[in-house]
């Protein structure tokens, strides 16, 4: 619950990368993501990862990211050990390993420093139908409370003698239950509650409904997209042309 | 019964929800604890079963340090009916409802089945013996989760807003179940905003602002005192401001309404 709290909900934040343009910071995530596809070996990925980490320092989130990082090694070393059964690569299993690191963090760089309201805005810049935009963006504002209702739920069944670190991983499972049948049940009932008020605020009288913010990108966010696309390029140019060293 | 020794919690946002409270409630004791939203209540009793541990200072329990016990252990000993029943309710009857704790405890068939019994006739829910519970209306949830607890018989019954989302009625049904209580022993925490409500059971009040307690005494004085209440942002009781504005009246201020409409009824004489 904690990673995803410390890696994907959005904190106001005063740093320059913050005040970019979300358009600006979805481009910079995107092409960290795509770099982490185009790796082929194990050194590109430190390289792609340390990039990461740097963004992360301008952003003033890296403590964030680092236990965002700490975290997702967990699931990275599920995958290392199912790929070096299968393939019995070390080299392969760390990349896929390292890969799952560097999709989480590029994922979560832009969601941490990205308001809700901006990720609405990007959405609609890309003209998304406005019932799946309202609804994705929807999701993203209620990770926090929905995060908030798992505690109060555990806390409730813990007090009746629920002890959910109890017994073999089907008890455990077993246990979950209780924690799992409210919370479904609290989020459909809440989501129709909001689908009323919604309604009842006049959500979907008129077809483009009007903004209060309307973002338009100024000269520093310009510079940095190019800055960024040049260094993507960059680094895939020498990837695959300068650098094939093909070492691990 | 319970004791808060000089107990201190940070939340992990920073903010400091508990700052060095120091209070001892004893056994077969009704205490009420009031304050504004964000003084610490929900805190305070959430250390009483161990679901929040303190920072510093100690919380024991019938004697047991509650940074050494499992919230299972506890709640044995004290029994909790949170705020929002919809964040327990999970089984498929009302009767499965009723036997989670039980089950989780290790009482015998034979004992949960009576238990359940008991609960479902307490609280006026043997009709709903086999509806779901989710389908049961807001009051009749929270008397739900209350003979729940109640069921299991713990020591200590702490209610956490126990009259949001009750009518009248409701309300004075859960005064009587809490005047029940008080009469079998057990020992009682509300934690309320509803001071209408607290005033007729004339707890034991403890007044908590910014984590800390600023005021603890019986209800007849701490809702008299208006400059401490105000500071806690705490409403006075209706009937208190209406001793305050007869000015000369009787000696105490009406415990109950009924009591304030026969003296009104009798020529209003001290």
């Amino acid at each position: 619950m904690m990673w995803i709290s410390g890696g994907f909900v959005f904190r106001r934040g005063t740093s320059a990368y913050h005040k970019l343009d979300p358009r600006v910071k979805l481009l910079i995530s995107l092409l960290m993501f795509v770099a982490t596809l185009l790796v082929k070996a194990v050194y590109e990925m430190a390289v792609v990862i340390a990039f990461m980490v740097a963004v992360a320092a301008v952003a003033t989130v890296l403590k964030r990211v680092l236990r965002t990082m700490a975290f997702t090694a967990l699931f990275s070393a599920f995958i290392f050990g199912v790929n070096m059964l299968a393939t019995r690569n070390l080299f392969s299993s760390t990349l896929y390993a390292t890969r799952f690191v560097a999709i989480v963090v590029s994922t979560s760089l832009f969601f941490i420093t990205t308001s809700p309201d901006e990720l609405e805005q990007v959405m609609k810049t890309f003209r998304f139908p406005r019932d799946i935009v309202f609804a994705f963006v929807t999701a993203v504002r209620f990770i926090p409370v929905m995060m908030l209702d798992t505690i109060q739920i555990m806390d409730a069944q813990k007090s009746r003698g629920l002890e959910l670190e109890k017994g073999n991983i089907l008890r455990r499972v077993r246990n979950m239950i209780p924690i799992l049948i409210p919370l479904v049940v609290n989020s459909v009932v809440r989501s129709g509650e909001l689908a009323e008020a919604m309604e009842s605020r006049a959500y979907g009288a008129v077809p483009r409904p009007t903004s209060l913010v309307a973002y338009r990108a100024g000269g520093r966010d310009v510079a940095v997209a190019a800055a960024a696309v040049l260094v993507f390029a960059l680094t895939a140019y020498s990837f695959y042309y300068i650098l094939p060293l093909h070492l691990p | 019964m319970i004791r808060f020794d000089d107990v201190t919690f940070v939340h992990q946002n920073g903010v400091r929800a508990l700052d060095g409270v120091t209070l001892e409630v004893r056994a077969g004791e009704t205490v009420a604890i009031v304050g504004e939203n964000g003084a610490g209540k929900t805190t305070l009793v959430k250390h009483v079963t161990g679901l929040l541990k303190p920072a510093s200072g100690r919380v024991l329990v019938d004697g047991a340090d509650t940074k050494s016990s499992s919230t299972a252990q506890l709640s044995r000993k004290v029994g909790v009916a949170f705020q929002n029943p919809d964040h327990q309710l999970f089984s498929e009857t009302v009767e499965e409802e009723m036997s989670f704790a039980l089950k989780n405890f290790g009482f015998s068939p034979d004992l949960v089945a009576n238990r359940v019994s008991w609960g479902l006739e307490l609280f006026g829910l043997e009709e709903y013996r086999k509806s779901s519970p989710l389908v049961l209306s807001g009051g009749e949830k929270k008397r739900l989760t209350l003979a729940c607890i109640l069921a299991w018989d713990p020591q200590v019954v702490i209610l956490d807003e126990p009259t949001v989302g009750q009518d009248s009625i409701q309300k004075e049904k859960l005064a009587g179940t809490i005047r029940m209580l008080r009469s079998t022993g057990k020992t009682v925490v509300v934690v309320s905003h509803d001071i209408e409500f607290l005033w007729p059971i004339q707890p034991r009040v403890v007044v908590m602002k910014g984590g800390k307690v600023v005021g603890d005494g019986p209800a007849s004085e701490v809702m008299q005192d208006r400059e401490l209440l105000e500071s806690a942002r705490v409403a006075q009781p209706q009937l208190v401001e209406f001793h305050h504005w007869l000015g000369r009246g009787p000696e105490r201020p009406f415990v109950d309404p009924l009591e304030a409409r026969r003296w009104v009824e009798g020529g209003m004489r001290p």
